[in-house]
């Protein structure tokens, strides 16, 4: 088991390696200068020239990679061009604020999911099924910014129930779990977050337990005489590692792929910092959440993997 | 049952806990604060000159800081122009040119108790222009290189007297001076002039001191109750930047009472914020809204096509697209300007605009424009542009639109046509506010891009001629004579396409009063008093 | 076609048709899976209805009442019905029909190709990975690893992002983001298969690489192949709409679901009903090739 445990941890270096290098080069595939945050529309060549030297992005690519690896393994991302402050500052707090709205959203809509397919998947064509399904349809094809959008007109402007924008009356620092106040602004942002996740949690949990339900291991513990509930318990077991897979790639899009959602409510996490940083291209910065925020989807698959292992022993990559 | 006054008590003290929530949700402080909700993409530099645009130094630069010059904010009803700010007064040495006297304000001090000297002049000029100083900062230097331009040296008379000598002869020197924004010294030396630091604990001499800042969300000032100027001590208890760049958001923000002041609400908002009980304020202010030409290759540089183009819009169709929050633009400066003078009114008429094209042979006439999808000044750039598409195609033109961010757009503007030969125009707003930005730097051959904004290299012997005389005349009268007559010539020459004025519509709570809209980029927000 | 195989020379006797070599078997799969698509009201239903949204967009230059780029400052943001304009105007005054009708092509557009490019790239991948040896395996399946390390929406956006948006780009990003899941599909069915008794039998009597190939894993490569590839329409119909969304998408004056949903989004207060419509059409078209796509799924596969 231990083997196991660092075989799968070696084997993903050379995968956060790989990801790495397609982080540094996806910045350098736009064109556009990155010091146009910085100098005005009328600056001249030499100023440019002066800048870009005090920067230090007149190198060529290949140092620039190495350099900036050996910087990034000692923890130094550099500095965002915008703001000087040091990258993993800036991705750090944001990487928080994404984790409040995944706090939330992550229990959720993994339970709410989850209920929703086992329950599904045990009364197979019944209407509790189709119900199930049919939401589960709605909220994987339902584009959720809209969705989103459409709760602010409702719930925002109009009722004046909830805010509609930004993260706590303060501002993210001074945001607290215990002030209702701050509880307010995460409603819209988490309901429009979980519409996702559990539709394919749903969808994948009901298949998954609809399958494992026809295997003939069920067939022989009904034969048994072994109580329904029991046998209910040996089934969801089963299907556990399926939606566990799902779950973890879930888990990696509510913090990797929240840019739209956070887009709308104007959350300070790392989607709107990532596509501030695009549009500032703000190299640094891109860089740095970049490869953090694959870095995570990495260690989260990485758990998953081991999870799965240790509940179901016959899985076990090579 | 035995559970059940157990769980009444559960009940009950999940209805206290709930009421305290929401008691406690309410702000617990009485002070009166002012919230805006800004244009800009992220919080504007704190270290000096400001990025984002004007809107930083709208909300952040001249708030913390002052210049040697400063805005007269306080008129709606005229032209804004500058009057003293850390200077007093100031005058040309009557036997050198080249250098300017300024008599420094006294007994000022900064927000963290120092007081102003004519060292701390010298000390800020040296922190944008030379490159051996200790404070030397080049992102400062980079966002001040333009207004510092013509800057050669400084040199101190007595402890409340400079002399700054330019390289060039400039009548209208002062106006650059009051771009350039001093920050405090004895802060920078005490943070040993680390910037980080010092962006999170700025010091200056302005009508605001700096309190908390969460990065990227929201800035927050109290009033400076020692400002030089008592009349410009803040009325309200702290002012709060939060930056909203998409006007949808800021319009919900300020229905829902996040915000009690916005920008640039977008024109379709208007009616429902009006409805709402919000005060919808506008004014004309020294703003364009043109098409910057190429004079170097391409049907531009033909001024039959350039006057066709301007004889293409139909400028009422604009302002009926933006709700009335526009003037129809046919020159550079708005009406009302002093040196507005007598210019040609390039009235729609498309039949005009056809036979122009015939006759300069240019048909189907191809163009390409740059445009951006925001920006500070850009006002609603998609729907505006595609709506000069559709009249510049109705007489002949075929139009191509290169949309591009604002950052992207800022960097065509600054390499200039020789970089990009293949755009026809690009769409950028102006700030007109002195004379040397309206009229002289996009037409001055020292201008031309890269080393300024002169983009498409425009040249004219006459003009260039004239430009030179009004630098060097330093007579007031004479020389709004001389700014006339340039602004008519330009106008004669179709030096651009010009479309509209932004009339700088904002939206503010009812609870708001005594704010005086200026007629210019940036405003006075301490007049301001917010009812509770 | 030519039967090479010694195998499947004659045709055998009924009583043995399940017995028979997989290649005949793959004939009689597709015949009864098509029977059992015919056959389930959901799929067809929705199927007519896919169809439809396909048609439109297809022959939107036809169907569109009006120019889709006309504009007309005073007719800005009417109701459904305004002087002929069935579902009204949008912002500019365009008429809101002829838009959605030419965004669904835009929108279709970016939904199939990339997976289509998706499927033919990642599925050969796939395939090819499965079938050598360890070295060529190892070697295309980590690389997919390190793109599929990725979330979708995140190397879409920073693909999309770093090269400056546009279609182009965003068909590229979206292929990219697609091609991992599709070669790991493919790749498990092919190692499935390959270690199967008939490979073997099919080797030992001289079939080729190509041969076994062909005959033998396509066909079972296919059919998690399709039944994945149907799934990722509607996935990257919301994708798309999303990088429109975020401006990294078709530029203005061009008509697209997204980018309408965002241009809009500020009119909502003139006009409520009209800016949720390019949403509805995204959630619509999502909605109906997703159940299309159970559908298939279900009919395809035997077990459930």
């Amino acid at each position: 088991m231990i083997t196991y445990i660092l075989r799968r941890f070696l084997y993903a270096i050379p995968i956060a390696f790989g990801v790495s290098v397609v982080c540094f080069s996806l910045v350098y595939l736009a064109p556009g200068d990155p010091l146009q945050t910085i100098l005005p529309s009328d600056a001249s060549a030499d100023t440019i020239a002066m800048v870009k030297a005090a920067y230090g992005f007149d190198q060529p690519l290949p140092i620039q990679f190495l350099k900036w690896l050996g910087r990034v393994l000692t923890g130094n991302f550099g500095e965002s061009i915008a703001t000087r402050r040091p990258v993993i500052l800036e991705v750090t707090g944001a990487l928080r604020n994404t984790g409040t709205l995944a706090l939330f959203a992550v229990p959720i809509s993994f339970t709410a999911g989850y209920a929703m397919g086992a329950l599904a998947g045990c009364f197979p064509g019944r209407i509790i099924d189709r119900v199930v399904t049919g939401t589960a349809v709605i909220g994987v094809s339902l584009p959720n910014y809209w969705f989103g959008i459409v709760l602010v007109i409702i719930f925002a402007v109009q009722e004046m129930m909830l805010p509609a924008t930004g993260m706590g009356a303060n501002g993210s620092t001074a945001f607290s779990l215990f002030s209702l106040a701050d509880l307010r602004f995460l409603v819209l942002p988490v309901v429009t977050l979980s519409m996702i996740p559990i539709g394919i949690i749903a969808r994948s949990t009901r298949a998954a337990v609809a399958e494992v339900l026809n295997q003939d291991f069920v067939t022989t513990l009904r034969a048994k005489g072994l109580g329904e509930i029991a046998v209910i318990r040996h089934v969801l077991k089963n299907s556990l590692p399926q939606v566990l897979a799902v779950m973890g790639l879930q888990f990696g899009y509510l913090m990797g792929g929240s840019i739209l959602v956070e887009t709308v409510f104007t959350w300070p996490g790392s989607g709107f910092l990532l596509s501030k940083a695009i549009i500032n291209r703000d190299v640094p910065v891109l860089q740095g959440t970049i490869l953090f925020l694959a870095l995570i989807f990495v260690a989260t698959n990485l758990l998953v993997d081991l999870l799965q292992s240790m509940i179901d022993p016959r899985i076990r990559r090579s | 049952m035995a559970g059940l006054p157990f769980l009444r008590g559960i009940r009950c003290g999940s209805v206290a806990l709930i009421l305290c929530g929401l008691l406690a949700g309410t702000p617990a402080r009485s002070e009166s604060v002012l919230t805006v909700g800004m244009t800009a993409g992220d919080i504007p530099a704190t270290t000096g000159n400001p990025d984002q645009g004007f809107e930083g130094f709208r909300f952040v630069g001249y708030n913390l800081y002052d210049g040697l010059a400063l805005w007269d904010l306080s008129r709606s009803d005229a032209p804004s122009d500058i009057k003293p700010g850390l200077a007093t007064a100031w005058h040309v040495d009557a036997n050198d040119h080249h250098r300017w006297i300024f008599d420094l304000r006294q007994g000022v001090t900064w927000h963290d108790g120092c007081p102003f000297t004519a060292d701390d002049v010298l000390w800020n000029f040296a922190r944008v222009t030379d490159p051996k100083a200790p404070q030397y900062y080049t992102v400062q230097m980079a966002l001040s290189r333009t207004y510092v331009a013509n800057f050669a040296s400084v040199e101190k008379i007595d402890d409340h007297t400079v002399a700054i000598t330019t390289k060039a002869v400039e009548s209208l020197f002062p106006y650059s001076m009051s771009y350039f924004l001093m920050i405090s010294r004895c802060r920078a030396e005490a943070l040993k002039y680390d910037w980080a630091a010092y962006a999170a604990h700025p010091s200056g001499t302005g009508p605001y001191r700096f309190d908390r800042m969460v990065a990227h969300e929201r800035l927050e000032f109290i009033p400076n109750k020692d400002y030089w100027d008592p009349k410009r001590v803040a009325k309200h208890d702290r002012l709060v930047l939060l930056p909203m760049p998409e006007a949808a958001t800021r319009a919900a923000a300020l229905l829902t009472g996040q915000v009690n002041f916005i920008e640039a609400p977008a024109p379709d908002t208007i009616p429902r914020l009006r409805s709402a009980g919000m005060q919808i304020i506008t004014n004309k202010y020294p703003h364009n809204w043109p098409y910057i030409l190429n004079f170097v290759r391409g049907p531009m540089t033909d001024i039959r096509v350039r006057r066709a183009a301007n004889y293409a819009l139909n400028r009422s169709e604009f302002v009926e697209m933006l709700g009335g929050l526009a003037i129809e633009e046919y020159a550079t400066m708005p009406p009302g300007t002093p040196y507005y003078g007598n210019p040609v009114r390039y009235e729609y008429n498309p039949d005009k605009a056809r036979a122009l094209l015939k006759e300069a042979g240019c048909l189907p006439c191809k163009i390409v424009f740059a445009i951006s999808t925001s920006g500070s000044g850009q006002m609603q750039p998609l729907p505006m542009n595609e709506l000069a598409k559709a009249q510049l195609e109705e007489v002949g033109f075929q139009v191509e639109l290169k949309v591009m961010d604002w950052n992207s757009l800022i960097e065509i503007g600054r390499s200039g046509v020789a970089k990009y030969p293949e755009i026809d125009g690009y769409n950028g707003s102006r700030a007109l506010l002195d004379p040397v930005s309206a009229l002289i730097k996009p037409v001055w051959k020292a201008h031309w891009s890269p080393a300024g904004s002169n983009w498409g290299h425009f040249y004219d012997p006459e003009i260039e001629d004239l430009v030179n005389q009004i630098l060097a005349e330093f007579d007031d009268q004479k020389r709004l004579a001389m700014l006339t007559r340039l602004h008519e010539l330009e106008n004669d020459r179709a030096l651009m396409v010009w479309v509209v004025h932004d009339l700088n519509p904002r939206a503010l709570s009812p609870k708001l009063s005594g704010f005086v809209q200026a007629q210019n980029w940036f405003q006075d927000l301490t007049p301001i008093v917010v009812q509770p | 076609m030519a039967q090479t195989s010694v195998l499947t020379a004659a045709p055998p006797p009924a009583e043995y048709e399940e017995q028979a070599a997989p290649a005949l078997r793959v004939r009689g799969y597709w015949a009864s899976v098509g029977y059992r698509l015919g056959h389930d009201p959901m799929t067809v239903v929705f199927g007519i209805v896919v169809l439809a949204i396909v048609f439109s967009a297809v022959f939107a230059p036809v169907l569109a009442p009006y120019d889709p780029y006309r504009e007309s400052i005073i007719g800005r943001l009417k109701p459904f019905g305004w002087r002929g304009h069935m579902l009204g105007t949008d912002e500019l005054g365009r008429d809101l029909l002829s838009r959605l009708l030419y965004g669904g092509r835009i929108s279709l557009l970016m939904g199939v190709v990339p997976v289509l490019i998706a499927t033919v790239i990642g599925g050969s991948l796939g395939v090819i990975g499965g079938f050598a040896g360890k070295r060529v395996n190892t070697i295309i399946m980590r690389t997919m690893d390190v793109f599929y390390a990725f979330p979708s929406v995140l190397l879409a956006v920073a693909i999309s992002g770093a090269m400056g948006g546009g279609i182009g780009n965003g068909m590229l990003a979206l292929s990219l983001v697609f091609i991992p899941a599709m070669c790991r599909i493919a790749e498990t069915a092919t190692a499935q298969v390959k270690n199967l008794d008939f490979v073997e039998a099919a080797r030992a009597t001289g079939a080729g690489t190509f041969t076994i190939l062909r005959f033998h894993i396509l066909g079972n490569v296919l059919g998690p192949v399709f039944i994945y590839a149907s799934s990722l329409v509607s996935v990257g119909i919301l994708l798309a709409s999303g990088l429109s969304f975020l401006g990294l998408g078709v530029r203005p004056p061009v008509a697209d679901w997204g980018l309408m949903l965002s241009t809009l989004r500020q009119s909502i207060y003139v006009n409520p009903v009209i800016c949720a419509l390019p949403g509805a059409a995204i959630f619509v078209t999502s909605i109906c090739f997703n159940l299309v796509s159970d559908g298939i799924r279900s009919a395809m596969d035997v077990r459930l």
